[in-house]
């Protein structure tokens, strides 16, 4: 199989990774349950990770690290801390369902900040327009999933500091490949998950905290136990309930590849892959091809001849795993123009070769050519 | 031997009480804290030697991170509260 789905899941991890998470089965109890060796090394194996995490994303110290579930998991604590019924809530045209549904959830009046695929200064003017009205926060993500247009999100950042507003970013398509500076933005939060660009296992991802927050969950933390009220101290106070240690301990070896590879490197493997793999489908009659100027590798296209769907079925049939359809984010799809019918995504990890793109296009060209509505040219 | 035991806030505060210790170059063993100093139950502290008590103290004021509170145990086991 040619898995060009890491936008959706790195599926292809360093070796160390499950290696990790299959030692922590068997070898590691809970942290901060007990004092006896096998869950010291768990609450070893969490510090570590905090440590690392907060070393790569600017976090000032490791208790501003929490251990989610995934990243939709950091959203929904971010959003609870930051929004109450009928405050207004600024994002760009560019979010997930990730953070759409939860504002939803939490009754807050929803504005969008439409700026056009790829045009960073529009999206920085449309989110300075906006913020001449009062805003309870801004949630913004660094990289649509949909079509890899990087946000500027260092000069909204800016803009939210100036004005005072809360900033939730999203890194779920930026963590692993892009600058994460929680203290620099001046984040109030900032999710992501673990087994996206960060190559921990499903079931793992990170809040980084800036600012106060409030639990999703309540229940047991190992720390002052006689209260019935949740401590109000970080983690331990967004960290109810027995940890994902095997998921922690797989993440920590991800974060560590990452490190040791940097972030920058697998970013520009990325984008020689996204625009080698652009320039190949260009070339095919009837395919648009969504690029620009600001993207990281994440390459979205439609075909006049066949919908999306059915296009990502064919090409799983020839062995290439590809998303198509929504992706999770209706806004991104109608800002793009693409709501109607959605698209088929391409995306990138480490571990991706030239060769693969080359196998790609050719199976789109191979597909669209035998279909029997195919473009004429 | 006596031992002085740094009550912190949480398993997190007593890691990250011992990394800013062993980086000063001082041994802490994080520690649950026992029992019976343990006032809001199930707590973590971080156990250093009778004479690094001092210097732990000052490191640990110039990372912002100050303890809650200081025992001392004794060499007999038991447990009385450090004034600072």
């Amino acid at each position: 199989m040619i898995y060009l789905d890491s936008a959706a899941t790195t599926l292809q991890k360093p070796a160390s990774v499950p290696r990790a998470a299959a030692w922590a089965m068997t070898h590691l109890a809970s942290p901060g349950r007990g004092g006896y060796p096998a869950s010291a090394e768990a609450a070893d194996v969490m510090f570590h990770l905090r440590e690392e995490a907060a070393s790569l994303f600017g976090v000032p110290n490791p208790e501003q690290v929490i251990l989610t579930g995934n990243a939709t998991h950091g959203l929904n604590i971010a959003i609870r801390s930051l929004v109450r019924p009928g405050d207004p809530v600024l994002l760009s045209g560019y979010e997930h369902n990730a953070v759409t549904r939860p504002l939803r959830a939490a009754g807050a009046r929803i504005f969008v900040a439409r700026s056009p695929l790829f045009d960073q200064d529009a999206a920085v003017e449309a989110f300075a327009e906006a913020l001449h009205t009062p805003m309870a926060a801004v949630v913004c993500t660094m990289v649509s999933n949909v079509f890899g247009f990087l946000l500027p999100i260092d000069r909204i950042a800016a803009l939210c500091r100036e004005k005072g507003v809360p900033l939730i970013v999203d890194a779920s398509q930026g963590a692993g490949t892009l600058p994460v500076d929680l203290a620099g933005w001046g984040a109030s939060f900032v999710a992501m998950p673990g087994h996206k660009g960060l190559y921990g296992p499903q079931g793992t991802g990170l809040l980084l905290c800036g600012g106060d927050a409030m639990p999703l969950l309540y229940g047991g933390t190992g720390s002052l136990s006689r209260q019935q009220e949740m401590p109000d101290f970080l983690p331990d106070r967004l960290e109810a309930g027995t940890h994902n240690v095997c998921g922690a301990a797989g993440l920590l070896e991800g974060i560590r590849f990452v490190r040791r590879k940097t972030p920058g490197t697998i970013l520009r493997h990325e984008m020689q892959l996204t625009h080698r793999l652009a320039g190949q489908l260009q070339g095919i009659p009837g395919v648009s091809v969504y690029q620009g100027p600001h993207m990281a590798g994440v390459l979205s296209i439609t075909s006049e001849g066949m919908d999306p769907e059915t296009l990502g079925e064919r090409l799983a049939g020839q062995g290439i795993a590809v998303r198509a359809g929504l992706h999770c984010a209706p806004l991104a799809h109608q800002t793009a123009g693409t709501l109607r019918t959605g698209t088929v995504r391409f995306s990138f990890s480490a571990f991706n070769r030239p060769e693969e793109t080359d196998a790609a296009a050719s199976a789109v060209r191979r597909i669209l050519h035998t279909c029997p509505n195919r473009h004429p040219g | 031997m006596v031992h002085y035991l740094i009550l912190c806030r949480s398993l997190t505060y007593a890691q990250r009480t011992a990394r800013i210790l062993e980086r000063g170059g001082i041994a802490g063993t994080v520690m649950r804290t026992p029992g019976r100093i343990a006032k809001d139950g199930c707590g973590y502290c971080v156990r250093v030697g009778e004479k690094r008590l001092a210097d732990a103290l000052v490191l640990l004021r110039r990372e912002g991170l100050p303890p809650k509170q200081v025992f001392v145990q004794s060499a007999a086991g038991e447990y009385s509260e450090a004034v600072l």
